[in-house]
């Protein structure tokens, strides 16, 4: 249980009094994986998503996934913006995080005071007034943008009481409408801060505390292009126009396994092409080595090396399953679990009712072969007929008379 | 930990923290997280209400490329857009791909940024709203559309029955 509730997510704010923080956060994760942007690229209908789970989509289907419309690789073009914005955010979110779940357990336990008593002489309490109004409206805009839930609860939260110790205390902001540098703590207008901050000595840095996540270690260099020439893309290629032999080679050549049918030298192929291009997308590439074991994952879960067929019928079996050529080839499995049955039967017969009759185990082991069989594979027509696997879109409906 | 499995475990979560109301949802054992089950609330002012309709959800491997394929266990559900087997026939879990019959706009179909809580929405309201245009029960599907009331009556009867009552 505990490990599925470690992976953070935007509804980690919803317990909090930052209810809003959800939506902004949602908003900074891809729609694809629901991970934070990871190389952040965007399309040419003005989508982001991670570099990878976009070259992942359009690979398979040349569409945008939220919109829809057309696309292809090369129109993606980085997103430096929302890449800074979600850096920025992961810096702040644990601190955050940790501030806005303290008002909770302030109650009980001592944040930091070690041996203080339960009254925290030190602290000073605060009253917040939760305004329905305001946070509503606050809300709207982002809402809008995350598309990706409906409605947000607000999460009714009673007056809430925030602790402040002291050191917070002492960083009183006047309302003057400028803002500090996060460095030197020199008062300036907003618009003036980052170009500041590139000259910014720092020389105020040592006399405040960090104590709500340093931003000391997130000063932000100016965002300079990677210096190293980067890496060359791969090209696309038709797969079509390859025969087996040079399709082989290519991938020997790329330095990926090239063993396996015909269909999983292209999917692999296509893989290490989204991982190797989507790499090119990143401000620190990765090594050859790691993307190499990133395809080694891919090979184990969906690929050659994957338990099932990654085909997307591995759910459901399809209409033309030759059911005479399986029960054949399992015949003595099947037996032996039949067998195994009548065993187990025939001791919990024996163990309730002493002396119960052979018949019944026989009659069982008759239904077993029969009916499993028969049962499966009508609902494997109607699956494949929903589902259109026939190729000729069988489909209920075509029987249906208004 | 794979692409899908991640992104399962995210949607687990969410949904667990913030379920939409009248829906559950999870994996059955979370060593499989290609293996749902969810519980669906019958929504009010249908004939399904008060029912609590139980269904599974199986994910392909290249889940969210793929959609999964929803079943409801245990009797099944008496409505149009639901095969006999409880098999789930709805545009959101179909991939764009053909559509034989034109009949669904591609905008409705499975795209990787749906997810189990918006199929598990849809599906509450397609309980509410059945689509006859593509029946995958034809007998529920005529019966909804010329004797309605007997329709809504044999629905409540079902709900009825799996409540154990």
């Amino acid at each position: 249980m505990e490990p599925t509730f470690d992976i953070p997510d935007s509804t980690d704010w919803l317990s909090t009094p930052l209810t809003l923080l959800a939506p902004l956060e949602s908003s900074l994760r891809c729609q694809v994986c629901k991970d934070f942007f990871d190389n952040p690229v965007i399309t040419s209908c003005s989508h982001t998503f991670c570099s990878l789970c976009i070259r992942r989509c359009l690979s398979t289907e040349g569409k945008c996934p939220t919109c829809r419309s057309s696309d292809q690789e090369l129109k993606l073009r980085r997103n430096w913006a929302v890449q800074e914005l979600v850096e920025g955010f992961n810096l702040a979110r644990p601190s955050l995080l940790q501030l806005a779940r303290r008002p909770a357990e302030g109650d009980r336990v001592t944040v930091d005071g070690g041996g203080q008593d339960a009254e925290h002489p030190a602290f000073k309490k605060r009253k917040i007034e939760q305004e329905d109004g305001t946070q509503t409206g606050a809300g709207e805009g982002i809402r809008t943008r995350s598309q990706r839930r409906g409605v947000v609860r607000q999460i009714e939260t009673p007056p809430i009481e925030i602790v402040d110790d002291d050191i917070q205390d002492d960083a009183y902001i006047p309302d003057d409408g400028l803002v500090a540098c996060p460095v030197c703590q020199r008062r300036m207008k907003n618009e003036a801060v980052f170009r500041h901050l590139d000259t910014c000595t720092g020389s105020r840095a040592e006399t405040r505390p960090a104590a709500f996540g340093s931003l000391l270690t997130a000063s932000r260099r100016p965002f300079q292009e990677v210096t190293e020439k980067p890496p060359d893309r791969l090209p696309h290629i038709h797969y079509s126009i390859l025969k087996d032999t040079v399709l082989r080679k290519k991938l020997k050549d790329l330095g990926i396994p090239n063993w396996g049918s015909r269909a999983l030298l292209e999917r692999r192929h296509k893989e290490w092409m989204n991982l190797w291009n989507a790499n090119c997308d990143s401000k620190t590439p990765k090594r050859k080595t790691e993307l190499l074991r990133e395809l080694d994952t891919w090979e184990r879960t969906q690929g050659g090396m994957s338990t099932t067929t990654p085909d997307p019928s591995n759910s459901v079996m399809r209409k033309d399953f030759d059911s005479a050529g399986w029960s054949a080839d399992y015949n003595t499995d099947f037996k032996q679990l039949i067998a195994s049955a009548r065993k187990k039967n025939d001791a919990e017969v024996r163990s309730t009712i002493p002396g119960a009759s052979q018949a019944e185990p026989d009659e069982l082991s008759s239904t077993l072969i029969v009916e499993p069989p028969t049962e499966a594979q009508t609902q494997i027509d109607r699956c494949s007929e929903r589902l259109g696997w026939s190729g000729k879109g069988a489909r209920g409906a075509d029987s249906f008379e208004p | 930990m794979s692409i899908s499995t991640n992104r399962l475990f995210r949607e687990y979560k969410t949904l667990s923290t913030n379920p939409p109301d009248g829906i559950q949802a999870g994996p059955v054992n979370e060593d499989d997280m290609y293996l749902w089950e969810a519980l669906i609330e019958g929504p009010i002012g249908t004939p399904y209400e008060g029912g609590v309709f139980a269904a599974e959800l199986k994910f392909p491997k290249d889940y969210p490329l793929s959609p999964p394929t929803m079943r409801f266990v245990g009797g099944g559900v008496w409505h149009p857009n639901v095969y006999p087997n409880g098999t789930v026939c709805i545009s959101i879990l179909h991939p764009p791909g053909d559509d034989p019959n034109h009949y669904e706009h591609a905008s409705e179909r499975w795209s990787p940024i749906q997810s189990v809580e918006k199929i598990l929405i849809s599906v509450m309201s397609m309980l509410a709203e059945p689509n006859d245009e593509s029946p995958a029960n034809v007998e529920a599907a005529k019966m909804w559309r010329e004797r309605r009331s007997e329709y809504e009556r044999k629905v409540r009867g079902e709900v009825r029955k799996g409540l154990g009552l």
